[in-house]
């Protein structure tokens, strides 16, 4: 059974908690992407979805990565870390709501997520995609608002903008192949049966 | 996926086996215009509008097929692309068997299914059979939650379920049929159809869960252990009043599992008069030619 895990800050709290459930797992060396052994993959956090849809039997990601790719993996569990929020931020002293964003721009490395929250409370804006450091963007003036993640808001701060609505929140979820879940049904429950005893205090 | 013109050529093949095959069991071929105006019974396709009436592009059909069939049975495949918004979608070919009795018309299919990819030379697969029925029955008495029972099954997130204000017995009948993998059920109808078809590779498998909202109870999905994806799937629904089931199978996914299988060819040489009069003869007989002049 292969793992891709997320490069970043889910790495290390992802190998902690697999390891709590008695799955010890060989990292890849330095800048290697495949571990020695061939069980360990890591990509972009971004691209763990894709990759367990198209066949890596195991991930570990991020519901907002999961939800923005749209991708047909099995989810079995909501696990205890990688905890945020995506929200709508705006500069502080241009502080307008979600219902008032008509004909706003969005800039957002989620531009599904973005959409369907824009749309769900029935306001028309302009989402444009960026792939990182979102609140230049509106710093620079090329869009009105963000959509983005939110830990602590020290990066909202430092950026002069302030949080204006939860689209949602957000946790690290483990991720199964649907194939992987029938061809390796044993394995696999196995697998989530100690990681549930883990999240229940068991182990 | 972004296919080479190498990739176009394999996936005709696929094509034409596939064809080959469900011809032999006696199926008819459907094609349908590219283009068709919206319709709220339309699924998937790629919308667009023109002249100020809104249009799809190669939408699902089976769906098209529910919309437009008036009365009687049918046997119908088709082999097509279908978009689901984007400008690239999947290519598929599909079977829709329409009237027929139980279990004949489930045991057909599956026939036609298995023999489908057998013609393609993979033999590695299995074919899952789950219920929409089976599920229904379940959540007799708590349907107010069968939303969230539905999405733990597509999700296969039990924590969906356990956290759930039903009872603890309750709870353990449907983590029982949450991972109910086998040949037999009890529940006659579907034991019927893994019996008759007598084929090692067809499970009864609850936890299958197929995505379209209009099958009525028999689903089924079929993969390789090769491929991390679905080569495709399938269930019963109804047209009218009518029962129907059919299948499609993902172009895409059987192309990463087909290795192409060369006809034997009788080769002509020689004057090309002579050599083509022989050809037409040949091909008249069935004979597959490759005449090099």
């Amino acid at each position: 059974m292969r793992f891709v895990l997320p490069k970043g800050r889910l790495l290390k709290p992802s190998i902690e908690f697999l390891g709590k459930a008695g799955v010890e797992l060989d990292l890849p060396n330095g800048r290697e992407l495949v571990s020695a052994d061939g069980r360990v993959l890591l990509a972009r956090a971004f691209d763990v979805p894709v990759y367990v849809e198209h066949g890596v039997e195991v991930g570990i990601a991020g519901s907002d990565v999961v939800l923005e790719r749209g991708s047909d993996v099995f989810i079995p569990l909501e696990l205890p870390f990688g905890k945020c929020r995506i929200s709508v931020a705006v500069p502080g002293e241009r502080k307008r709501y979600p219902e008032d964003m008509d004909g706003f721009r969005i800039a957002t490395k989620y531009p599904r997520i973005a959409r369907s929250y824009f749309d769900s409370i029935g306001v028309d804006v302009e989402v444009m995609k960026l792939h990182g450091s979102v609140e230049l963007s509106v710093r620079t003036g090329i869009a009105d608002a963000i959509v983005d993640i939110v830990e602590t808001g020290q990066t909202l701060r430092e950026n002069g903008l302030v949080e204006v609505a939860k689209v949602m929140d957000v946790s690290a979820l483990l991720l199964v192949n649907r194939i992987a879940q029938k061809v390796l049904f044993d394995e696999i429950n196995e697998l989530v049966m100690k990681l549930r005893g883990v999240l229940d205090g068991g182990a | 996926m972004r296919y080479t013109l190498r990739d176009y050529l394999r996936l005709a093949e696929i094509g034409n086996r596939l064809r080959g095959t469900f011809e032999l069991w006696n199926y008819r071929e459907i094609v349908f215009p590219a283009i068709e105006e919206y319709s709220e019974s339309i699924r998937k396709g790629t919308k667009f509008a023109h002249n100020n009436e809104f249009y799809v592009i190669c939408p699902d059909a089976t769906s098209r097929i529910i919309k437009d069939f008036n009365n009687g049975e049918a046997r119908l495949y088709y082999i097509s692309e279908v978009l689901d918004g984007e400008i690239r979608g999947v290519w598929e070919a599909g079977v829709e068997l329409i009237g027929g009795r139980e279990p004949d018309m489930y045991v057909e299919v599956l026939s036609v299914l298995i023999t489908a990819l057998e013609s393609l030379g993979i033999e590695d697969f299995y074919i899952d059979v789950g219920s929409v029925k089976v599920w229904e029955e379940a959540t007799r008495g708590i349907e107010p939650f069968r939303e969230e029972v539905r999405r733990a099954l597509l999700t296969r997130n039990f924590g969906i379920i356990e956290s759930l204000p039903i009872s603890a017995g309750r709870k353990r009948a449907l983590w029982r049929l949450f991972n109910f993998r086998g040949k037999r059920s009890g529940v006659e109808k579907l034991d019927a159809i893994v019996e008759l078809l007598g084929d090692e590779r067809v499970f009864l498998d609850f936890g299958t869960v197929r995505p379209l909202p209009y099958y009525t109870d028999v689903i089924f999905e079929v993969y390789s252990p090769r491929l991390g994806k679905p080569l495709g799937g399938g269930g019963e629904y109804l047209v009218g009043n009518k029962k129907a089931i059919g299948f499609a199978l993902d172009l895409g996914a059987l192309l990463k599992l087909y290795k192409g299988r060369e006809r034997k060819r009788h080769v002509l040489m020689g004057e090309p008069g002579e050599v083509y009069r022989r050809a037409r003869e040949l091909v008249k007989m069935g004979i597959p030619v490759e005449v090099r002049p």
